[in-house]
């Protein structure tokens, strides 16, 4: 019944993600749903000497929250929660859902005001990694619920989530060491980039990201991972972009989005599937027709929309930008209640210029820049 | 049966912080109760086990992580109002395997939250229920089916009755009246096939155990004086604990303390958890099992203590609303039918015979 490939990303996420070491504290929470990483995560964190204990939700019951709570209930933060963010040394969340839509006939602004009073204990825990006090990873373990929104079998699933993972390898620490070097060469030649023109299909987009730091993302706060990304100068994004997947946010989603930008404000949104939804989600704050990320997906273990952010922003051979909020330690100023990741398709037809010169042709950056084409190959 | 927990053993108050506890079996239950404490106007925290991560513990833990005490849970216990936990286990066997001295250190560890919230419950702080969600590995372990096992404990608790609150209010009362004649007693004697055992309760509180922190419940508890137990007592049925069994328990007493600890199967257990610490060799409870809707052993403690006809004493920590004294890091309940040939004298008056009261005791 044990499967060996759950211990592996244990394993994957303790040693290479939290570098757990004896004696600290962590804090596994999620869905009880997640168990099947939830019990070797718990295993190998006592194998190696650390005070590990769980902290699980039930699924249903934040549903009966939304659905029954007084505004009191709602908005209740849990003091002995927060005192545990303070306390614990390191965490992992497990997005791990046993319904992916079990709020999508919720009433949003009900849903909004329970998720704005959790989100302070997220608050609470984000400044304390930024601090250096704490420190954190996010993954997942396969459920029916998960492999039925990427139209799979669970058996499927699980051999993607692991693929993608690369806990299949003989050593998957030592294969995230090095795209944690490739991706750093990467993100530092991307920091003397000035502008960025990604071209493909309904698509011709500039980004100014002069002055803005690139960040490696190579399976320390993400597993999987594989993406680099920033945020790009908040008044220098302009042009029109095609989302050609769902956007998904909140259960719901949006289908073929079409943005058009003047000067880092969405001015113009069309989508084919929730427009409306996705006009309501411009509108939550100032901020959220502003861009908070600009970034490339570049892990091609995954290689398939799943309608899963954890994997989908990592497609290799995709980009995607967030409308929202951004990071603030990469120089972004945009800030939201909103994150919106849109993934924009790259991988049969799309190019991408840095300061003139092509840097990525169909889902690769290359190898050898070339220096820009005319410009009438571009539409 | 939530309504029940909720409003009659717990009453779940507006603002009160709540702790559901259980394991991921009892989801079904867990959901309804979430649902009635939030319409009680109270805030549900749901706190789900997964049994797989205390064998993680006592199978690959070393000494210093047995004995940590998690800070949040000694938060929850500091902080929260009620306490609503359900049994579900999905194995009942699963640490039947774990070295007894590891197992010792660990029940250790989690002795000054016990202590702290038994505290905090006597002082009226703290309201705690403890119930059982039906499960086939407590099924298997009683010997029925689940759907014979449900209609077990579902009876036990009164819920086939049309209005289950008013029988249990009802039963409340005569146990009251029991309480109160056992508390004009001072020196009991309980006698039986292997049994002869004096117990003096002089000065001590018999508390009348009505639905509210067990449930079902059904028993008159107190705490002995713990010089007092002398003579021997056999238990006629397996002591549980922890999933361990121990058969045909005999013990013997001199001076309040265990000096003979003998059984058929499991006696190094038993004495090793009897070694636990210097409270664990004294009695820290006596009391009646008095649940006529209990009439079977069913090999879980919750249930078994009431039994209709029984009497059991725990080896351990006392209760300190009893006012007995004894602490330790063991709370062990050891359970004797005394349903056929059992006598209790009290000073020396027969006061039961063959499994109850006899008229003008209660």
């Amino acid at each position: 019944m044990r499967d060996p490939r759950y211990d592996a990303l244990a394993e994957l996420v303790l040693d290479h993600s939290l570098r757990l070491q004896a004696g600290e504290v962590l804090r596994i929470e999620g869905e009880a749903v997640a168990a099947p990483l939830v019990v070797p995560l718990h295993r190998e964190a006592i194998k190696r000497g650390a005070h590990v204990y769980a902290a699980l939700d039930l699924g249903g019951l934040k549903e009966l929250l939304v659905a029954h709570g007084s505004d009191e209930q709602l908005g209740f933060v849990s003091p002995m929660e927060l005192r545990e963010m303070d306390a614990v040394d390191t965490s992992i969340t497990i997005w791990t859902e046993s319904n992916t839509h079990s709020f999508s006939r919720a009433d949003t602004d009900r849903r909004q005001r329970q998720l704005a009073a959790q989100r302070q204990v997220a608050i609470r825990r984000r400044d304390r990694i930024a601090s250096g006090e704490h420190r954190w990873c996010g993954t997942l373990s396969p459920t029916q619920a998960h492999a039925q929104d990427a139209d799979m079998s669970l058996d499927e699933y699980e051999d993607f989530v692991f693929r993608a993972c690369h806990v299949l390898d003989d050593q998957p620490v030592e294969h995230w060491k090095r795209v944690g070097e490739q991706l750093q060469a990467r993100a530092t030649e991307l920091d003397s980039v000035r502008e960025l023109r990604i071209v493909g299909e309904d698509t011709d987009l500039t980004a100014i990201v002069e002055g803005r730091s690139w960040r490696a993302a190579y399976g320390r706060q993400n597993v999987p991972d594989g993406e680099v990304y920033t945020s790009p100068v908040e008044t220098g994004v302009s042009g029109t972009i095609r989302f050609r997947f769902p956007a998904v946010f909140g259960g719901r989603e949006v289908d073929d989005a079409r943005l058009r930008f003047e000067d880092g404000r969405v001015v113009a949104a069309e989508a084919a599937g929730g427009e409306d939804y996705l006009k309501s989600l411009l509108e939550i704050d100032e901020g959220a027709s502003g861009v908070g990320e600009i970034a490339f997906g570049l892990n091609y273990e995954i290689d398939r929309f799943t309608r899963n952010i954890l994997f989908d922003e990592k497609i290799g051979g995709t980009m995607h930008l967030a409308l929202g909020m951004g990071f603030e330690t990469l120089g972004g100023q945009n800030r939201s209640a909103l994150h919106l990741d849109l993934i924009c398709d790259l991988r049969r037809e799309g190019e991408v210029y840095a300061d003139g010169e092509l840097v990525w042709r169909n889902g690769q950056f290359l190898e050898d820049p070339q220096p820009a084409r005319p410009a009438e190959r571009v539409r | 049966m939530a309504d029940v927990l909720v409003g009659f053993c717990a009453a779940v108050r507006e603002g009160d912080l709540v702790t559901l506890e259980s394991t991921t079996l009892a989801a079904p239950l867990l959901r309804v109760l979430y649902h009635r404490v939030l319409e009680a106007g109270a805030q549900p925290l749901p706190r789900i086990a997964l049994e797989g991560l205390t064998d993680n513990l006592l199978r690959f833990g070393n000494d210093e992580q047995l004995a940590w005490v998690n800070p949040a849970r000694k938060d929850d216990i500091e902080s929260v109002d009620v306490r609503i936990a359900l049994e579900a286990p999905s194995n009942t066997k699963r640490l039947s395997n774990v070295d007894p001295a590891r197992q010792a250190r660990y029940e250790r560890s989690a002795e000054p939250l016990r202590n702290r919230y038994l505290e905090r419950a006597a002082a009226g702080e703290l309201r705690w229920v403890l119930s059982a969600y039906p499960t086939e590995a407590a099924a298997q372990d009683a010997s029925m089916s689940l759907p014979e096992y449900e209609d077990f404990v579902f009876g036990a608790a009164f819920l086939d009755d049309p209005d289950p609150v008013a029988r249990w209010q009802e039963f409340g009362e005569r146990l009251d009246r029991l309480a109160r004649f056992l508390m004009t007693k001072r020196e009991f004697r309980i006698v039986g096939d292997g049994t002869d055992l004096r117990l003096v309760t002089e000065g001590r509180t018999w508390v009348p155990s009505n639905g509210r922190e067990n449930f079902p419940d059904g028993e008159v508890f107190t705490g002995p004086v713990e010089t007092s137990a002398e003579g021997e007592i056999r238990f006629t049925y397996p002591a549980v604990f922890n999933a361990r069994e121990v058969d045909d328990v005999r013990l013997r007493f001199e001076g309040g303390e265990v000096v003979q600890a003998t059984a058929t199967r499991g006696q190094e257990f038993l004495r090793e958890m009897i070694a636990m610490d210097d409270g664990a060799r004294r009695v820290g409870e006596f009391a009646f099992g008095l649940n006529e809707a209990v009439p079977i052993f069913t090999r879980n403690t919750l249930f078994d203590e009431k039994i209709g006809g029984t009497m059991h004493l725990a080896l351990g920590t006392a209760y300190p609303e009893t006012g007995g004294l004894n602490r330790s890091a063991l709370h062990w309940d050891l359970i004797c039918d005394l349903r056929s040939g059992s006598e209790v004298y009290a000073d020396g008056e027969l006061v039961y015979r063959d499994g109850r009261f006899l008229n003008g005791s209660s």
